[in-house]
């Protein structure tokens, strides 16, 4: 694990600017502390010799004031850092996730971690971990270089005895690292136990198996206990051994100087700088260890998260789009030509199977209604999203302006109804009024108390499953795409509800080129064509003219 | 809440001892102190040996200030190493304590005090506060202990030499203490509105996350990138609003440094107390500063750690949802299941908003019913009063006759099992995650359940058969799979009720269909509720009763 990756930098554009300022607040600081030294000693050294503190007093306020200004401001900076790039990684991740295809995205329960949690335990890296890496980048070696210059003998023991603490610590670390490793993994399933179970309560409660783990609990958390304590040790005593380390090393610069100064080869404002200077050189090495530790995760998630922007967009993606376009471009193309689907040869296997889901399907959808039949499982759904260009297939041409799929369950989020209908598109009040009259639903929100402001919950949660159905209709005829991709629009609701959403599609057919999946016999017989889909591919397909004319 | 005042009296008690030292975190604080003093006394006597030495004495005279400098440096890593040790066991020891005592607090709340949706996440959050909790021992206690006392020996050692000086010690110590206060004051003020903030982050990245399919089928990938970016500029406004208080603090700490040394500097006499003693003085506060910076970070602890005690508290001194019971055994019905009505039953969660309006059901034995209707109808209210996991308002509860508040609640909830949304698996193996259900089940009895539940093939595919282990750390197991999984323990339970609570609210259409069949179809002779708000797969039900309906009916009769 390498201390900085500056891969991060170029990785989130975003994060430039808060690394380059937590730098510069650090190099600030790093030199302040340096002048205090100086200060300091002026100060002690008037008072020694009786000589008045006013100036040297002064310059101590100054530096000290300095310092204060530079804390402040670190503090602030490091505080809005460590947001700025957690958010800035997010938004990165799924903006790409909501630009990729279907395949290129990681499956939902990791993609949730690591959006939430994971680019949220970037924030302790960026906002403690890095301002100490930066301290101890700048403030040894500065303190080092001053030391040589004011006082070399006392130069000479730092820098033989600096290196000591990384070589310690790698040692250390070596040594105990295979059993760190296992005390680790018993840890994590030790402190997960308690977890599982508070987790599980409701399922325990239920079966009256609850009273039964208090003893476990109990038991397990003891253990966790001292495993956990038999980790620390090991963690506390390296870390004890390091500063035994720095110590000893400070002390023997104060005893040299104090044996030189007796002999009187060395003068005293030297030998107080030395002392002050010298442990400058090693606690901000310590401290970047101690905030590794906190900012371990982070560093975890952080190359986790460069992994996926680094495959889920770039160039490979556009390259790959026989069905993916910028979404800008596509809608101005669209708006140009007339809204025609034309497929052919489409052939697309799931990742990890063998046998393809579409095998060669070619299909003309042009202005109207186009109702998709066939048994279950012969691909209809990954058609629509072949065709809606979230999935990408593996052969076979495509040409097709922006399209609008509504999925079987198609996406309600818990906000108003207003956001749910206008999501997606720019439109107003009076637009969004006419498409609920145009599924018929107008009525319905008008009777809820807020209107188009009334809160529905996740998934519609509130309505029934007609106006579920109805309200994504709607939402379909606000979009801006010209093509619409029904999947069972449908397929589960009562005759009545069901009547007039087919007139809602219908309707939306007149202006745009609809294409449905549906079993419901009577939106085939208002199709303007009909096409079968049987084993992956088209094996029947007309129009509304064939059909009169053989009648 | 519906809190008494003893128990009010209570939590006031459990949030003031937050900070209340045991004698192990009062031994940690003491190591702490001596290490803390260690340090602050090897700045100071290396300032002393350096100024003796330069008047150039003979080297013998410096001897003690060079084994005293060396014993300090030694003894500093020797007891904060203590520090750490006892500070972090005793923690963890107050940890296994507060865990298994919040444990069995929460039993009796459970599931009806736990909110009726996400129980599972606010179970997470409360692990992950206690944690919080007993942080503040190791991270508030302990350094507040030994700062004090550093602090205080600083300032009584330097005051016995030079009043003076004395003086610019306490004054930096009121400083500190001033600044860290305000520090708290400030952390706390925002710490709701953070919290808040961030949440509303991990929803909106979550759902986003979640659905980034769903969205760009709809083209809402930009609207959905937009309300990231507004929960993100609300998390940036919270925090630089609440770093605020850091930074006034970690400002005003050097400041205070700056006046206290050269306070020191202006009053102290060296013709009285000699040059080296002098430098040692002026040096002083400066060495005390390190000791005081890390104030501010135990105060966010301290923050943190009472906005989590006040959330433990408020969820753990509800009173629990069902009343003290009768004694009566319930009857002999481990084959037949009970006959169960509810009368004129009302009910509410908080005693104050009626979220079941009063209704009558009458479930004979074998009933299979659903219990479709509006968000907010009370469906999930009725399925909670028929588990007797909340006392009906008003109405009786009728089980074979008897009113159920006469039995004894152990024995009449162990006839019904009862499946929410989210059946929890345990990181254990299939056999144990179902036999929790029974524990004499034998492994005959667990494959006729998956089997039951639809499971039959997937139990083929598992690798290590019923020893596969499911959970965080096991096998992966899809939204269907899990959902059957809860059904197969609740049918090997062999209890003769079975109330399901959207069993399917998160699976898709035919799944969801699938898996009620199933269900319908194994569960033959029982009686059988599924609440559920979407339609698919509640066709396999006899009965079905759409409650919104029902109520209104009552309440115009």
């Amino acid at each position: 694990m390498r201390p900085f990756d500056p891969q991060l930098l170029r990785a989130a554009p975003a994060a430039r600017r808060p690394v380059v300022a937590l730098a510069v607040v650090g190099v600030l600081q790093g030199v302040a502390t340096i002048a205090t030294a100086f200060a300091l000693t002026a100060v002690v050294l008037a008072v020694v010799k009786g000589m008045p503190v006013g100036r040297p007093g002064a310059w101590l306020a100054g530096l000290f004031a300095l310092r204060a200004a530079l804390s402040w401001t670190s503090e602030r900076v490091s505080a809005w850092a460590g947001s700025r790039v957690s958010a800035a990684l997010r938004e990165q991740l799924l903006a790409a996730w909501l630009r990729a295809d279907a395949d290129r995205r990681p499956d939902p329960s990791h993609a949730v971690a690591l959006a939430a949690q994971g680019t949220s335990s970037v924030e302790p890296y960026v906002a403690k971990y890095l301002p100490a890496l930066v301290t101890a980048a700048v403030v040894p070696p500065l303190a080092i270089a001053t030391l040589a210059v004011v006082d070399w003998p006392s130069a000479l023991i730092v820098v033989l005895t600096v290196p000591l603490l990384p070589v310690f610590a790698a040692l250390i670390g070596a040594s105990t690292r295979d059993a760190t490793q296992r005390r680790w993994q018993a840890l994590s399933a030790l402190s997960g136990h308690f977890l599982d179970v508070m987790r599980g309560l409701p399922t325990l409660v239920g079966y009256g198996r609850a009273t039964r783990q208090v003893e476990t609990i109990s038991s397990v958390s003891q253990r966790h206990r001292r495993t956990t304590m038999e980790t620390l040790r090991l963690a506390f005593l390296s870390s004890a051994a390091l500063e035994l380390l720095a110590t000893i090393s400070v002390a023997m610069v104060a005893v040299t100087v104090g044996i030189r100064l007796s002999h009187g080869s060395v003068a005293l404002g030297t030998g107080l700088v030395a002392i002050l200077l010298a442990p400058e050189a090693y606690w901000p090495i310590r401290r970047v260890g101690a905030e590794f530790h906190a900012a371990a995760d982070g560093a975890e998630a952080l190359a986790d998260i460069q992994g996926h922007l680094a495959t889920g967009t770039g160039s490979e993606v556009a390259a790959a789009g026989a069905g993916r376009d910028d979404a800008a471009r596509r809608l101005a193309a669209s708006l140009a030509r007339p809204a025609t689907v034309v497929a052919s040869g489409l052939t697309y296997t799931y990742p990890g199977t063998t046998v393809p889901v579409l095998d060669g399907v070619s299909l003309t959808a042009g202005p109207g209604l186009t109702v998709l039949t066939g048994p279950s499982g012969t691909g209809k759904t990954t058609l629509l999203e072949v065709l809606a260009g979230i999935r990408v297939p593996q052969a076979g041409t495509l040409s097709t302006p922006a399209a609008h799929l509504v999925s079987q369950r198609p996406f309600l989020t818990a906000d108003t109804v207003r956001s749910n209908l206008a999501l997606g598109t720019a439109a107003g009040q009076d637009a969004c009024w006419q498409a609920l009259r145009d599924v018929g639903l107008d009525g319905v929100v008008a009777a809820m108390p807020q209107g188009l402001d009334t809160r529905i919950g996740d998934d519609g949660f509130g309505l029934s499953a007609g106006q579920r159905a109805r309200l994504v209709l709607a939402r379909a005829t606000l979009s801006e795409a010209t093509v619409v991709l029904l999947d069972e629009p449908t397929a589960h609701l009562d005759p009545e509800s069901a009547g007039i959403a087919h007139e809602a599609i219908r309707t939306l057919a007149a202006r745009r080129c609809v294409v449905a999946v549906s079993h419901r016999p009577e939106l085939v017989a208002a199709a303007d064509a009909h096409v079968h889909l049987e084993q992956g591919r088209t094996t029947h397909s007309d129009s509304r003219q064939d059909r009169e004319a053989q009648q | 809440m519906n809190r008494t005042p003893a128990q009010n009296e209570t939590a006031a008690v459990g949030r003031t001892r937050l900070l209340h030292p045991t004698p192990r975190t009062a031994l940690a604080g003491l190591l702490g102190g001596a290490a803390l003093s260690a340090g602050v006394a090897l700045t100071a006597t290396s300032g002393w040996l350096i100024v003796r030495a330069s008047e150039r004495p003979v080297i013998l005279t410096l001897l003690t200030a060079i084994v005293a400098v060396r014993t300090f440096g030694l003894a500093r890593p020797v007891f904060r190493y203590g520090e750490r040790l006892v500070s972090h066991d005793a923690a963890l020891d107050d940890l296994a304590a507060r865990r298994t005592s919040v444990y069995e607090r929460l039993i009796p709340l459970t599931p009806a005090r736990l909110g009726t949706r996400g129980r599972a996440d606010v179970l997470t959050g409360v692990v992950d506060d206690l944690q919080d909790v007993v942080d503040a021992q190791v991270r508030v206690t302990v350094p507040l202990i030994a700062t004090t006392l550093t602090g205080v020996a600083t300032a009584v050692l330097t005051a016995l030499v030079d009043p003076g000086v004395g003086l610019a010690v306490t004054g930096l110590l009121v400083v500190a203490a001033l600044t860290s206060w305000l520090a708290w004051w400030l952390e706390g003020r925002s710490q709701k509105e953070l919290l808040a903030a961030r949440a509303e982050v991990s929803r909106v990245s979550e759902l986003v996350a979640q659905h980034a399919g769903d969205l760009q089928a709809i083209g809402a990938g930009e609207a959905a990138l937009g309300w990231v970016r507004e929960a993100h500029d609300a998390v940036e406004a919270a925090t630089r609003r609440q770093s605020r208080g850091r930074a006034l603090a970690a400002a005003l700490l050097p400041l205070a440094t700056a006046v206290a040394t050269v306070v020191a500097a202006l009053t102290v006499e060296p013709a009285a107390v000699g040059a080296p003693v002098a430098a040692l003085l002026v040096l002083a506060p400066f060495a005390l500063a390190d000791v005081l910076s890390p104030l501010s970070d135990a105060m966010r602890s301290l923050a943190r750690a009472q906005a989590s005690d006040a959330r433990l508290h408020d969820l753990l001194d509800q009173a629990p949802a069902t009343g003290p019971t009768g004694h009566r055994l319930p009857p002999a019905t481990t084959v037949r299941a009970p006959h169960l009505r509810l009368v004129g039953v009302a009910a509410s969660w908080d005693g104050a908003r009626t979220a079941l309006p009063p209704v009558t059901l009458d479930l004979p034995p074998g009933t299979t019913l659903a219990v479709t209707g509006a968000n907010g109808c009370g469906k999930s209210t009725l399925l909670a009063v028929l588990a007797r996991h909340l006392d009906p308002a008003s109405g009786r509860y009728e089980v074979d006759g008897v009113e159920a508040r006469e039995i004894d609640l152990e024995a009449l909830r162990s006839l019904i099992a009862v499946v929410d949304d989210e059946p929890h698996l345990f990181a254990s193996t299939v056999r144990e995650n179902l036999r929790l259900a029974r524990p004499d089940a034998t492994d005959t009895d667990i494959d006729a359940a998956l089997a039951a539940a639809g499971l039959a093939a997937w139990r083929q595919e598992l690798a290590a058969g019923l020893d596969t282990r499911l959970g965080a750390a096991g096998t992966g197991v899809s939204g269907g799979e899990r959902a059957r999984l809860g059904i197969a323990r609740a049918l090997l339970s062999g209890r003769p009720v079975l109330l399901l609570d959207e069993p399917v609210a998160h699976l898709d259409h035919p799944t969801a269909e699938a898996v009620l069949h199933d269900l319908f179809a194994a569960s033959a002779g029982r009686t059988v509720v599924v609440v559920s708000h979407r339609p698919d797969g509640l066709d396999g039900a006899a009965r079905t009763l759409d409650l919104a309906a029902a109520t209104l009916a009552l309440e115009g009769r």
